[in-house]
């Protein structure tokens, strides 16, 4: 059994992309080792908890002198120099080597070998992805936390209540205590609901382009733009998202069960998240007083961490992805049943996102006026797919003015949250949730 | 080639596959040019084309690439329906010529390497068919029996009417039989019986007729409907697939080169049946892809035609489906499922221009607004999708249409040869012609003609023809080939592989009028190199990372991936 020195694990794991810290940890061992290919190259797996989370790190060996193509580009990913019973070999992140991707399928899958070719997906926050020919995808968990994993969890239960818009696992390895890898298929040609959102905006922006022109008349003012006029309108898509989505719902209903919500708790909750995000200088949250007042409707196990960039258009239709929550909340409360009117809520936020930047790209405040219609034209579209079905199968609030309540509150807290993120990340982009904080009622200054 | 005399022989470096190849599949190679007899070329001044028009312009479409003329209806009728009325299934219209002028087209054009099918109408006649003057004399004539007679109009209520603007019921009453006849289409359109063994003689006895004076094949008009059986929607009937085959069999055991094109304007998952088990027609064409390529422009996105492409199955062996970007024929919404109606409505019918142009009465380019970039990018995708391509007469210089003739004459205006008089179509006077030219500002003849096209070395008429020329280098593996998408992160990108035995080709088309870039998962072929088959250039090689490519707007790439 190779052993990796501690001091080369500390100064890699804190330059992985999975790494939940920001600088090198002040603790780090090494819990569990095990060997999963015993012949050259090899392949280690170590389970290492910094600073007390725990992390799978995959280590490839290979005699020292053997070219390491594919680390080029990802210098990163090499760990260094490490001495294997006498001889020295070279320690690196196995997801790269494709001959130890292959064993990794071969591993997890239980010694399917039909695999010919691997590559890695490109970025990733808390996994690794490798596809194989194409067809199928081996999601690695990097960050683990004890029990189930909810990607296994809700991708194994919905594909059991039989809702097909999800990949359903194929294959998934546990050990330790600890959901390490899941089998799915790959969706072939599929494209991230961000995307489309993004083609469809800059249609529209471009429309001008191909106007024809009777007569010459500087005078008169560009014709106005209609998103529903545009080629690349993105209503049937949000609509069909929409009852997806709420497939979906029902879905996780079936699955995992509903409770009565609590409007209550569910303001209290974001009311507290806004006074620590805000600060002193939150107005009164009006929103939330509708939402204790409302009927709350039904609480399921919900997404959690809903938006364009977990869905993917197919050939077939819209498939939902990703459904781990948000990487940086604890896991019970991604757990914790929520109203599916949150998920709605962060797919709402995710529309304006796209509109707002989609006008980034722009200057000057030409488009502001098509980007809003487009916004507001999609997010009616979403709604009209989502609330019918949604409303037949039973997991909404029983009036309208009460989903229109527990909406708005939900979408105040995703605001919230967005505002906190960009101030520290993206100031560029604080103006976004800053704009939908206002259509809120809470102006800021 | 730049003066607007066509001499054909040596300006083509690639022979066509020629009518003596003895090659039985040609059909699956093969580009088809869709063309009106009456609107083509008028040889005797009349102001009509003729069929001695179409045989002195076939100079030009040898040139031009095609291989194989579809002909609309020739034969005698009185023309209620654009010729689809037959009155005589054995001559032709006088006003087109006569039978020897159809020898001579047809001997002519086996001469230049292409070959000739024929629209033709099986499923009803003429009211003024002698077959029908004959049986609605009586009950007990010879051929009382040859339509589909009912004492009341109540039978059959499951089938619907199809020309639901004109027709109130399938059934009309004849006063002079004093009995209901049976018509799928117009009341002057009565369907023949095919539960008569004569009838389904008389028909395999024209065919006969026409294949021995030299015709290739047929384009079988509206043939789901032969049958009828009571509780049944009279639709894609057993009795009508046995039929089929039967004509199959007979037409292949003397006439063994033979096409036969179903119009089955019907999803692809039910119009496969007309290709039986490889025994019953060798084409049919594939509707709903046509509106799905312009919608995918429209929306930048490749999902209108991938999604469609998924939806259709196989074919059987020696099948092949004919498509097409324009014809005289329109997809309706009647055609598709409740679920599929409900994705059309959403995704075309909303959008006012597509309702009015879905129905038909607007030519390709008035569709795409004369954008030269657009015309390529969809021929190209044409020439590259899964099928044999079918082009219609005057979209290769880019004709317009005239919307306020009505009906469907607004694309069938005369053919625009020359900016001299009457398009360069006729000689006779102008108030003679069948249908005026088009003399507007964009797609007048005085801009838009072929004189012009073949002139300018930069006119998308040439882009055409070298575009034929390049396709018709791998017609095996367009024709034939497998056809794969490839996975691509930007959905305005189309990228496909057709690949057949040793060759590989890869297409990349930017559906976006924006530059576009796209990664490409080219693993599998890594240590090939792309060679763009317009311009034989190399782009660098394929390796194990993923390829990146750039698209201008509307731009595609034909690549063949070789060794090395």
């Amino acid at each position: 059994m190779p052993s990796i020195p501690d001091d080369l694990l500390r100064r890699h794991v804190p330059r992985q992309r999975w790494y939940a810290g920001s600088e090198e940890p002040a603790s780090l061992e090494i819990d569990a080792a095990d060997l999963l290919r015993e012949d050259w190259p090899l392949l280690l797996r170590l389970l290492v908890t910094a600073d007390g989370i725990c992390y799978q790190v995959l280590v490839g060996l290979r005699p020292e002198g053997e070219q390491l193509d594919f680390l080029r580009g990802h210098e990163d990913s090499a760990l260094g120099s490490v001495d294997v019973d006498g001889e020295a070999a070279r320690a690196y992140d196995a997801t790269f080597d494709p001959e130890l991707g292959l064993h990794l399928y071969w591993h997890v899958t239980g010694g399917d070998e039909s695999a010919q070719r691997v590559r890695p997906i490109g970025v990733e926050q808390s996994n690794t992805s490798l596809v194989y020919d194409e067809r199928f995808v081996l999601k690695l968990f990097r960050r683990l936390l004890p029990g189930a994993n909810p990607e296994v969890e809700v991708t194994s239960a919905l594909s059991r209540v039989g809702f097909p818009w999800v990949a359903e696992p194929l294959a998934t390895e546990s050990d330790h205590g600890f959901d390490l890898a899941l089998v799915q298929p790959f969706l072939a040609g599929a494209v991230d609901g961000w995307a489309l959102a993004l083609t469809s905006l800059r249609d529209l922006f471009g429309v001008h382009d191909t106007q024809s022109m009777p007569v010459i008349d500087l005078s008169a003012p560009p014709p106005a733009l209609d998103p529903a006029q545009a080629g690349g309108d993105f209503s049937g898509e949000a609509r069909r998202l929409g009852e997806t989505t709420a497939l979906m719902h029902i879905a996780m209903a079936d699955a995992f069960g509903q409770a009565s919500g609590d409007g209550q708790e569910w303001a209290d909750y974001i009311e507290a998240q806004a006074r620590r995000a805000l600060g002193d200088v939150v107005p009164a949250l009006a929103i939330l007083d509708e939402l204790r007042l409302a009927d709350p409707g039904p609480a399921i196990r919900a997404h959690g961490d809903y938006h364009l960039g977990q869905v993917m258009r197919t050939d077939a239709g819209w498939y939902v992805l990703d459904f781990e929550g948000e990487p940086d909340r604890p896991l019970e409360e991604r757990q914790r049943p929520t109203s599916p009117l949150r998920d709605v809520a962060g797919m709402l936020r995710s529309l304006h996102y796209a509109s707002a930047v989609a006008l980034t790209e722009r200057d000057g405040d030409e488009f502001d006026q098509p980007a809003a219609a487009w916004e507001a034209r999609n997010r009616q579209a979403f709604l009209d797919g989502y609330l019918p079905v949604a409303a037949k199968g039973g997991i909404l609030p029983a009036d309208q003015a009460s989903v229109d309540a527990v909406l708005a509150a939900f979408e105040l807290e995703k605001a919230v949250y967005e505002l906190s993120y960009e101030r520290a990340h993206r100031p560029d982009w604080e103006h976004i949730p800053r704009t939908a904080l206002r259509r809120l009622g809470v102006g800021l200054r | 080639m730049t003066g607007p005399v066509v001499a054909g022989h040596e300006t083509s470096s690639v022979p066509n596959s020629g009518p003596n190849s003895g090659d039985e599949r040609w059909y699956q190679k093969a580009v088809f040019y869709e063309v009106l007899t009456r609107g083509f070329f008028d040889a005797n001044n009349d102001g009509t084309g003729d069929l001695r028009g179409l045989t002195e312009k076939l100079d030009y479409l040898q040139w031009l690439g095609v291989d194989c003329l579809w002909l609309l209806p020739f034969y005698q009728s009185p023309l209620r329906d654009g010729g689809y009325d037959i009155s005589d299934f054995f001559s032709v219209l006088p006003e087109y010529g006569d039978l020897a002028d159809l020898v001579e087209l047809v001997e002519q054009a086996h001469k230049r390497g292409m070959r000739v099918i024929a629209d033709l109408v099986i499923n009803h006649t003429s009211d003024q068919h002698p077959w029908f003057q004959e049986s609605r004399q009586d009950k007990t004539n010879p051929k009382a029996d040859w339509y589909v007679w009912n004492d009341d109009d109540q039978r059959f209520p499951e089938a619907r009417i199809i020309f639901v603007d004109t027709e109130r019921s399938n059934w009309s009453w004849d006063p002079v039989r004093q009995q209901y006849f049976w018509h799928r289409f117009f009341s002057h359109q009565p369907d023949l019986n095919f539960d008569n063994e004569e009838v389904q003689q008389a028909i395999l006895d024209v065919v006969r007729f026409w294949l021995d004076l030299g015709l290739d094949g047929f384009r079988l008009d509206a043939v789901p409907y032969l049958f009828e059986r009571d509780g049944t929607n009279g639709e894609n009937l057993p009795e009508t697939h046995d039929y089929l085959k039967r004509l199959r069999k007979e037409v292949e055991a003397t006439h063994p080169n033979t096409v036969l094109l179903a119009e089955a304007n019907q999803w692809p998952t039910d119009v496969v049946d007309y290709f039986g088990g490889g025994d019953e027609c060798h084409m049919a064409f594939h509707f709903p892809l046509m509106p799905r390529m312009f919608m995918a422009v429209r929306r930048e996105q490749r999902y209108p035609i991938t999604e469609i492409l998924a939806q259709t199955p196989d074919i059987p062996d020696g099948a092949q489906w004919g498509i097409f970007l324009r014809n005289h024929d329109e997809l309706t919404l009647e055609m598709v499922t409740d679920e599929e109606r409900d994705y059309m409505y959403t995704e075309y019918a909303k959008d006012p221009r597509m309702k009015r142009n879905i129905g038909i009465g607007r030519r390709f380019a008035t569709l795409i607004d004369n954008d030269r970039r657009v015309s390529e990018l969809l021929h190209g995708l044409l020439f590259s999708l899964p099928g044999s391509p079918i082009l219609y007469y005057g979209d290769e210089i880019g004709m317009g249409d005239n919307i306020y003739l009505g009906d469907r004459d607004g694309v069938r205006t005369p053919m625009q040869w020359t900016p001299d008089r009457n398009a360069g179509f006729s000689k006779g006077d102008f108030a003679q012609l069948y249908l005026p030219p088009l003399m507007d500002p964009v797609y007048g003849y005085q801009s838009v003609n072929v004189e012009a096209g073949l002139r300018d070395p930069g006119s998308f008429l040439h882009w055409l023809q070298r575009t034929l020329r390049v396709r018709k280098q791998h017609s095996e593996v367009f024709g034939v080939g497998g056809f794969e998408v490839l996975s691509a992160e930007n959905p305005s990108v189309l990228a496909f592989i057709r690949q057949r035995g040793e060759e590989t080709i890869l297409c990349v088309n930017n559906l976006s009028r924006f530059a576009q870039p796209v990664e490409l998962q080219l693993g599998r072929f890594a240590g090939k190199t792309p060679v763009e088959l317009f311009g034989r250039v190399p782009f660098p090689k394929v390796g194990e990372l993923p390829y990146l490519l750039t698209l201008g707007g509307h731009g595609f790439y034909w690549f063949q991936l070789v060794d090395g």
